[in-house]
């Protein structure tokens, strides 16, 4: 067990900079997960702390002591890539054990050890199998299964399930979750699923383009979106987002766009006047019979079952709106929009920041 | 039970026509040979299909070295596969590290020296045959087997090296992250990860190496003078040298010759066409 701290960290591919300056902790037996899309620097950021790629500035530290200039196999970590890398010519033993045999660790100790960790991860019947007899979620599990072999300070999980099929991901995930409340070994996770994200982590870090954008556990992500970017890319469906005028009086505020009047909580850093972006997330926003609230014609309406997700048109704006049950409205009605004031998220049209 | 239809009828047809014919390219002369083989000295000019009476006393005649050309049969026989074998060893020893140095632990101007041991295949290897006599002499190597050992080891290693070299790209790159994640040196990971998923490749590339070996003429007959240094390939040229060749003789040593090579060939087979690399990363 042990904590992480990354001081300025910079990273450069040549004269490309791709990691510019990131500064953040991680606690003792925390589960952290860095989400972002593709390109937005969380996989070198892993890589750097793996110690599979040069760190170009700053500092990395674990348990306080500078890992920067130390070997992959000195740090004390185990990692879980994405295309679990099994060795194909050892069998499930060997491939747990192989770590331990480096170390010339002795037999028993092996063998206790990579008992345990079969045991954890129901791998008992496939310890004499190969790589290619296994199912993905098998060799998933194996890939795990090496690195909880190692005991060793930090797990990290590179993209761990994005080969799996939906259903298998779903399972998997809760798998790595109770593996991390069973072993409360200090875990940094790399997804570009904001689901993912959003179901396993202590606290999410989310990144783009090679900078922080926001760290929070998360539900304060999904609650208080930092930025314009954050509020986008956590929660799915995904929030409802348009410009629009920021007007403030006498401590009532509201939006105008579209012609309409959109409710919104007064703030104390928006002006009257300011040019914002105004964003609701699907679940906050309720129906009522036309002629009430702020009109919008049905487009479209997908029953799930436990809820019901209908795409709405106010002008030439597309709506999504979640509703918990099921809904008699069917496409081309005319429904009215229900907003509470307090759900509404105000962004600063320039930088994107977050109005309060 | 398969379904014969019209199209995989024309298919089979299209193959037996161009599988034939090649067939018979190929054994034609090899059936010339057993035919010289196991004709007594005075037919085996006649020109029949099969021998009037076949006989084995050829082999016999080769066997128990009772031939001028054939006082050291035994011997150039043990000298050719000491020397295919040692090249064989020595170009995958030296093949394989390059090999894993540029292509894994991708060395600093790795691809550069791969390039230019590639672009000696620019100039044929005869061009190159009295430099390399020259050399081995400055040496003090002429007459000593090594001489040819080594002039084959140089020869075939370029090719050998770029073989293994596409052969360790297509090793997903995180089994070596993994291994390394593990605690593997490059020493460990050369030997645990990286010999034995190469293993298909080693055998084929090292066959390359033996057969080139075994089948040199030309540097064989440069560096090589004393008769019982000689290799059987060159041996046999030396069949040539007077009016009056001993054919089926020459024919007999030549089946002899070839034998090695088939069973290498039929041995490994396997090897060649496996994929031991199934399961290791998902594709």
């Amino acid at each position: 067990m042990a904590s992480v701290s990354f001081k300025n960290i910079e990273k450069s591919f040549g004269k490309i900079k791709i990691i510019h300056g990131i500064s953040f902790d991680i606690a003792d037996g925390e589960f952290v997960v860095l989400v972002g899309p593709s390109g937005c620097g969380k996989s070198t950021l892993l890589r750097m702390l793996a110690g599979l790629e040069e760190i170009s500035d700053g500092e990395i530290a674990i348990d306080d002591r500078v890992i920067n200039e130390l070997d992959s196999k000195d740090r004390d970590i185990a990692m879980v890539f994405q295309s679990y890398a099994l060795y194909p010519h050892m069998t499930v033993r060997d491939n747990m054990a192989f770590s331990l045999k480096l170390r010339k660790a002795d037999a028993e100790l092996t063998n206790k050890r990579v008992g345990d960790a079969a045991r954890i991860l129901n791998l008992d019947p496939l310890l004499d199998r190969f790589p290619r007899e296994l199912s993905g979620g098998q060799r998933q599990r194996v890939a795990m299964g090496r690195a909880i072999v190692r005991d060793p300070k930090v797990f990290l999980f590179d993209e761990p399930l994005s080969n799996l099929d939906a259903k298998l991901r779903v399972a998997m995930r809760a798998e790595i979750k109770a593996l991390h409340q069973r072993l409360k070994t200090t875990t940094v996770y790399v997804t570009h699923d904001q689901i993912e994200a959003m179901t396993m982590a202590d606290r999410i870090v989310v990144m783009n383009d090679g900078i922080i954008e926001q760290i929070g556990t998360p539900l304060e992500l999904f609650d208080h979106p930092g930025n314009l970017f954050v509020a986008q890319f956590i929660g799915s469906p995904a929030m409802n987002v348009f410009k629009g005028t920021l007007r403030q009086r006498d401590g009532r505020a509201w939006v105008e766009a579209q012609g309409h009047q959109w409710p919104a909580g007064a703030t104390s850093t928006g002006v009257d006047g300011q040019a914002v972006h105004y964003g609701v997330r699907p679940g906050d926003i309720g129906i009522t019979a036309a002629g009430q609230g702020i009109a919008a014609k049905v487009f479209v309406v997908e029953p799930t079952g436990a809820e019901t997700e209908l795409v709405l048109k106010v002008g030439e704006m597309t709506f999504t709106v979640v509703l918990h049950g099921r809904t008699a409205v069917s496409p081309d009605d005319i429904v009215g929009l229900q907003i509470d004031a307090a759900k509404v998220h105000l962004f600063d049209e320039d930088s994107g920041k977050r109005l309060d | 039970m398969k379904r014969i239809t019209l199209k995989s009828v024309t298919t089979e047809a299209k193959l037996l026509l161009i599988g034939i014919p090649v067939l018979l390219w190929t054994i034609i002369p090899i059936y010339h040979m057993v035919l010289f083989a196991i004709s007594p000295r005075d037919q085996a000019t006649s020109g029949r299909l099969w021998p009037k009476n076949p006989t084995l006393d050829n082999f016999a005649f080769v066997f128990r070295q009772k031939h001028f050309y054939l006082e050291h049969f035994w011997t150039q026989l043990g000298n050719s596969l000491v020397i295919a074998l040692s090249v064989g060893i020595l170009t995958l020893a030296i093949s394989t590290m390059a090999a894993f140095a540029i292509s894994r632990l991708k060395v600093r101007g790795g691809r550069t020296v791969m390039n230019l041991a590639l672009f000696t295949y620019c100039i044929p290897a005869a061009f190159l045959a009295v430099p390399m006599y020259k050399t081995m002499g400055n040496y003090g190597l002429l007459n000593s087997q090594w001489a040819l050992i080594l002039a084959m080891v140089t020869i075939a290693s370029p090719y050998c090296i770029w073989v293994l070299k596409q052969a360790s790209d297509k090793l997903p790159y995180e089994l070596d992250e993994a291994a390394r994640m593990d605690g593997a040196t490059a020493l460990q990971l050369f030997r645990l990860v990286y010999l034995p998923l190469m293993v298909p490749s080693l055998v084929a590339v090292g066959t390359y190496a033996l057969l080139l070996a075994w089948n040199e003429y030309l540097y064989a007959f440069l560096l090589l003078s004393n008769d019982a240094s000689l290799t059987l390939a060159v041996a046999l040229g030396n069949f040539l040298s007077a009016d009056d060749s001993p054919w089926e003789l020459l024919m007999t040593t030549g089946l002899i010759y070839a034998m090695p090579p088939a069973a290498i060939y039929y041995t490994f087979k396997r090897y060649m066409v496996s994929g031991l690399t199934a399961g290791a990363v998902k594709s």
